[in-house]
Order: C-alpha cells, then structure tokens, then sequence
C-alpha cells in the first residue's frame, strides 16, 4: 500500500538522478573546451518495478539508468585513415617547401654559377694569355663548384633535419603507444564494475587520434574491449596492453639516414609508418634524394666532360691539361668537386691552348666553350639538366602540396562532423541546465508537499 | 545540422587562417613582384626560367665577347689603314725617285723618309690591344715584328728588318651558341707575303737601299712589289671589316636574344601587377568578410540571454 514515506523515498531518487544530469551537464560545460572530450548524455529512467497496490500501480518515481557518450562510430570510424594521410602529406609538402636551395630566381644559385663559368670562359677566349682573366676563370671554376657543395648540402641539411624531427617524433609516438596500452589496462578494470569509464574512452580515443596523425597506426577493437594499434604492413604497435617500442636506427645503406625499426613481442623488424613519419620519410628519400642523386649525376658528368677537353689541351708552358675539376666519385660528386688544387695555386696550368699553339692561342678555351652544349648522360646539356632537376623537385613538391590540401580538406570535413556530433553545445547544455532546475524544483515541491501532508496528518487531534 | 561550440570556434580558425594565408600569398606577390618564388609554385615554368636564366647569361656572355673581338678588329683596321697610307707614300716616292731627272741627293732623302716609313708601318703593326699584340697571331705576348735593323755598310737589312715573330694562328670568337668565327688578320699574309704573295717589309728594305746607291732601275724594280703589297693590305682590310659586320651582327643577335630570354623570365615568373593588385583586394576583402562573420558569430549564445 502506498503511503507518504514511500513518496518521500521516490522523491529523494529522483532528486539524486535530477542532480547526477546536473552534474553531466556541468560536466559537459566543463569540458566544451577540452580535446577529443565526447559529450555525455545522462538517461533517466522510470524506476521499477511500480508498486502494486490492490489492482493498480503506483509509479516510484525516477533514476539514472546510465551515463553514455555520444560518438559517430561511422565518422570515428574514418577519422585515424584521414589523420593519418593529411599528416603524411602536409610533413612531405612542408618539408618540401622549406628548402630554398632550387628555387629558380634566386641569385647565386647553381644556374647563375654554370653560366659564370661559361662567361669566364668567354671572356679568356679574348685574351688566353691574360693572367688576370685566367685568375677569373679559375675563380669561377671555384665558384662553380662551391655551388655544387652548397647546393647539394643544402639538400643534405634538409634530409639530415628530418631526421632530427624523425627522433623527436619516435619518442612520442612510443609514449603514446604506452599511454594507449595502459588506458587498455584501466578501461578493462573499469568495465569489470559494468559502468562504462568514459573519460578514459576519451583519453585513448585522443592518444589514438595522435598516434595516427604522427605514425599513420589504425585501430583494431578487440572483444575485450581493448584497442590495438597497426602501423602499415601490419607491424603491431599496440597489442591489448602490450606495446612495441619504435626506434630511429642510421641505416648504412642511405648514408647513415634514420631508419624505422619496431620491436614487438620480441621481433625487431623493420616498418615504414604511414602519418607525420611516413610524410617526412618520403620527402627525404623521394624528391630530396633525387634532387641530391641528380645533382651528383650532373657534377659527375659535367666535370667528365670538362675535364676531358681541357686534358685535351697544353697550358701556357705547352704541358698537357690536367683536370680542372677534381672529382672521384659518382656517388657524392656534387660534394667533392673541388677546382684541382695545382691549378687553382697556378692559374698558368690552365689548357687554354691546343698543342703547338703561342701563349694567345685560346682554341682549346673555345673547345671547352663548347662543352656547353654538349650532351651528358641524361640526354641532356647542363642547363637542361639543371632545368630538369628544377622541376622535376617543383613537380614532386607541388604534387604534395595539393595532395596535402586534398587530405587536409578531408580530415577538416570528418572532424566538423565529429565536433557536431560529439561537441559540447552550450546553448544545448544550458537548456539541459534549466530543464534539471525545474524538475528538481518540481521536486523540491514534491518533498515540501509531502512534509505539509505529514503536519497535517500529525496535526490530526484525538476528539 | 548541430552545431556545436567546439567546431564554431574549429572552423573559425581554419577559415580564418586559410583566408589569412591567401592574403599573405596576394600580399607577398605585389610586394615582390614575382610570381615564382619555389619550384612547387610552378614547376614547369621553374624550370624553363632556369634555363632561359643561363641562355641569357650565354647570350650575354657572347656579346660581350663578340664586342670586345669587334673592337680589337677596328684596332687592327686603324693600323692597317696607317700601313696603307705608308705604302701609298712609299710608292709615290718610288715611281717619282726611279725617274733620272732626280739628284743623288733627292734620293738621299727618299732613302730617309722610307725608312722611317718602314718604322712607321713596324710600329703600327705591333700595336697593342689590352696587353696583347694583335697581330702576333698566338704569339700575341711579345712585338710581332722587328723594327729597322742597318747592316755595317749603313744599308737596311731586308731579312731582319721587319721579321715577323708571330704565328700562323688565328683568334676564333663564339659568336652564337656552338659557332666560332675567325677575328684576326694574318699580317704575315698581308705583310710578309707567307702563302705566295709580295714581302712588302723586305721591298720597302730594298728600295730605301736602291735610293741610298742611287740607283733609279732598282728603285723602279720595287714598284711591282709595293703595289702587290697594297692589295694584300687592301684584301686584308676589306676581310677585317666583313668580320666586323659579322660580329656587329652577332652582338645584336645576342643582345636580341638576351633581352627576349628576360622578356620570358619576366613572362613565366613575375607578377602581373595589375592583376596581383586586384588578387590582393579581394583577398583581403574575403578575409575582412571572414573576420566579420566569425566575430558576429560568437555574439550568440544563449549566456547572453539567461
């Protein structure tokens, strides 16, 4: 049978569950500025059974039946992929278009370098006995190939700066990898309560959501509940609640640039992450090396070519040319070229002559004229060689600049609609707030009544 | 859709930042004029200022040359000219002295004025140009001939006097990309007579020797000679001056050349300003209007009204 003390335990539940939405929504307010942070909805239910009295039933107020987060499984679905692709493209296109070492107007460059050489040249074809003009050719023989150096150290320095931010990046990714593996851990030993700990949800969902940006990791869900990670190719980041260590090892085979190994379960392998690695790995081992290996390839060349007109040739004591440009390698070349050191001490070593000829004979300076159109291994002469680099490099940076703002379109459009569905609205949140207030109001009012109820029950006197 | 506060205040910084970076793009463009400034901005125009950077270069490098080849030819054509005017002299002096009516002494005196013709045209043809003798051939650091040289007897010596110390070697200048063009005159041909012609240095000897002895026949016998020698002068000259026009040409080929390889840097790498100007407005106009939306948008909330 229903009576008045019932109604006060039913009005003192439903208070609390008023109380705990109050909480949720001040909860939510709290957090609309926090990253990764899914809204929470309380969900109040009828409490039961009712009370059967006599042939009826009395309802026995309200509770809270669970606290839940809002998530577009769908969406979050996407969004580690579409992390991890503009991450990748946006590192490659950054990287890309910090190096300034091709850019084709700016002065002193490799282009004018070559050019200067040829005038040099030109210029000592007038006069090849003129110790002043064979100084000035020598001169910009050095310039030349200090050019060469600069250049392709350029393009060195940015490959070795991408290592620096490759082990910075590391370190992360494995504190991450580790914050993943121990949130797997926590939200376990929460579930096992049967409530779902949706703050941790949150946290692994954010530690995920860097992980793919920074190393292009997908998320498998276990029927545990857990969450592993796998890095391209299937290497296992995360595994439950193990996680691998990523580590930077110089790799002989790329001159001692950073490679990528994981260590796993005992298995050290190598991986080649996708995400903010994977982008910075493909600008230093895509477009940069093949600016680098096609600068050696022209330096190489060019000096072959060069050097063997000019060996051609008799210096102005009628001795055979040595090499002017001293160069050992292929690999490498466009950093070793160096003006040969004798004549760069003796500007008279200069073959300018052929065999025969007087001290003004410059008909070999004419034949070196010449190696300016001549053909090298590319097929090309050296300004068509250098014009192909240029763009060749402008073509791979500009590829990834658009890919960059394709994927950076995409993820911006699946993060909209993540922040729509699971964002804090605080006009949303502040009705919820006002709504609370007046059922626990409504309550409140309840409680007053059923205490007016009592005094006046009590007030009852004997007759 | 709902719209929530966090992806209010998300699009607002993208929309704003990308707006902000048009206009730093539109702003950097009219400030430097270039439209270029990385490969990736353009990369098959990057790479075709590259090389029409170093055609222009080349071009330029070849007028230069060709100018300063042009200049030291006229030099050589003045020196021919002083020979020429020598040679005229020499001559009117030889056919008036071969005439028997004139003294010993007028001879004498003809003796001395073509020797010091002789120096004259010696000195002429060692001229110098910069620090090189321009008709020395590839010998160009030393006088490429000898001045008057008297045997015992007081007579000019007509092998020593006006040997020539330089070489067959002709000068070459690149003229265009890959062509070379001869920029020399060969004064032992002219001169000397090398290849079949009259040495003009030894007949100018003889006569001033024939005029020292008196001998009026000796003195007709150098006529034949001399003016050989001012043809060989004359087809000298007139070969100089075609390789002057040659390289007149050439340096305003290459000139044209130049200034149409900037006019194609210009055209695939700068700015177009007038259009740039008006990509700077708007872009600034887009990001006035971005501004504007984002700060009227964060107006509305439901706080301002509870």
């Amino acid at each position: 049978m229903s009576d008045l003390f019932r109604i006060l335990g039913s009005a003192a539940s439903s208070l609390d569950a008023q109380t705990a939405a109050a909480a949720t929504t001040s909860h939510n307010l709290e957090n609309s500025n926090t990253p990764g942070y899914a809204r929470q909805r309380v969900s109040i239910e009828t409490t039961l059974p009712a009370e059967e009295v006599g042939n009826v039933y009395i309802g026995q107020g309200a509770q809270v039946a669970s606290v839940t987060q809002v998530r577009d499984g769908f969406l979050e679905a996407q969004l580690p992929s579409a992390f991890g692709q503009a991450s990748s493209s946006s590192a490659t296109a950054s990287t890309l278009q910090a190096v300034d070492a091709l850019d084709p107007q700016a002065s002193g460059g490799l282009g004018d370098a070559v050019s200067g050489f040829y005038a040099a040249l030109s210029q000592l074809a007038q006069n090849a006995a003129d110790p002043g003009l064979r100084q000035s050719a020598v001169s910009a023989a050095q310039t030349l190939a200090t050019s060469f150096n600069q250049t392709r150290g350029a393009l060195e320095e940015a490959r070795t700066g991408v290592d620096q931010k490759l082990s910075g990046d590391v370190a992360q990714v494995n504190d991450l990898a580790q914050t993943v593996a121990s949130l797997n851990g926590q939200i376990r030993a929460a579930r096992a309560g049967g409530a779902e700990p949706n703050d941790l949800l949150d946290a692994r969902q954010q530690a995920v959501d860097q992980l793919a940006q920074l190393s292009g990791a997908l998320p498998v869900a276990t029927s545990e509940g857990d969450v592993s990670l796998f890095l391209s190719g299937g290497a296992p980041l995360v595994t439950s609640l193990k996680a691998g260590t990523l580590s930077a090892v110089p790799d002989p085979a790329n001159g001692g640039h950073l490679g990528l190994e994981l260590k796993a379960g005992g298995v050290q392998r190598k991986v080649s992450p996708g995400g903010e690695l994977g982008g910075l790995l493909s600008a230093r081992d895509g477009a940069l090396e093949t600016a680098v290996n096609s600068l050696d390839t022209l330096a190489f060349d060019f000096s072959g070519a060069v050097n063997a007109v000019h060996q051609a040739g008799v210096d102005l004591s009628g001795n055979a040319g040595q090499p002017l440009f001293s160069v050992t390698a292929l690999n490498g070349a466009a950093a070793q070229i160096a003006v040969n050191a004798a004549i760069a001490a003796n500007p008279a070593l200069l073959a300018t002559a052929h065999a025969g000829g007087g001290p003004g004979d410059a008909s070999n300076v004419n034949d070196l004229l010449k190696t300016q159109s001549q053909l090298l291994s590319g097929g090309l002469d050296a300004s068509g060689t250098l014009s192909q680099v240029t763009s060749a490099f402008g073509a791979t940076a500009a590829s990834a600049k658009a890919q960059s703002d394709a994927d950076g379109a995409l993820r911006d459009h699946l993060t909209t609609l993540r922040a729509s569905a699971s964002g804090v609205s605080i006009d949303e949140e502040l009705i919820a707030m006002q709504k609370t207030q007046q059922a626990y109001q409504a309550i409140s009012k309840v409680l007053q009544t059923t205490n007016d109820l009592f005094t006046t029950l009590m007030s009852i006197k004997p007759t | 859709m709902r719209v929530t506060d966090a992806m209010l205040y998300e699009r607002a910084a993208q929309d704003c930042s990308s707006a902000r970076s048009r206009m730093d793009e539109a702003t950097s463009e009219v400030s430097s004029g270039k439209k270029l400034s990385q490969p990736g901005d353009d990369p098959a125009a990057s790479g075709l200022v590259v090389l029409e950077q170093m055609r222009k270069n080349q071009f330029d490098a070849i007028a230069s040359a060709a100018g300063r080849a042009s200049d030291e030819l006229s030099a050589a054509d003045g020196a021919l000219n002083t020979v020429d005017n020598a040679l005229s002299r020499a001559r009117e002096l030889a056919v008036q002295l071969s005439n028997g009516t004139y003294s010993a002494s007028d001879r004498a005196a003809g003796a001395a004025e073509v020797t010091g013709l002789i120096s004259t045209i010696v000195s002429a043809l060692n001229t110098q140009v910069g620090n090189r003798y321009v008709f020395g051939g590839t010998q160009d650091g030393t006088a490429p001939f000898s001045g008057v040289v008297t045997d015992t007897s007081g007579n000019v010596d007509p092998a020593l006097t006006g040997a020539y110390h330089g070489d067959a070697g002709v000068r070459q200048v690149e003229i265009a990309p890959g062509v070379l063009q001869d920029v020399s005159v060969r004064a032992d041909v002219a001169l000397k007579g090398v290849g079949g012609g009259s040495d003009v240095l030894a007949t100018l000897a003889n006569l001033a020797n024939a005029l020292t002895a008196n001998d009026p026949a000796a003195v007709g016998a150098t006529l034949d000679g001399l003016t050989q020698g001012t043809t060989q002068v004359a087809t000298a000259r007139s070969v100089a001056g075609a390789d002057v026009d040659t390289l007149t040409a050439a340096v305003n080929a290459s000139q044209a050349a130049s200034a149409d390889a900037t006019k194609r840097i210009s055209g695939l790498a700068d700015a177009d300003p007038i259009q740039s100007a008006s990509d700077l407005a708007a872009a600034q106009t887009a990001l006035q209007a971005s501004l504007t939306a984002v700060g009227e948008s964060f107006k509305f909330s439901l706080l301002n009204y509870l």
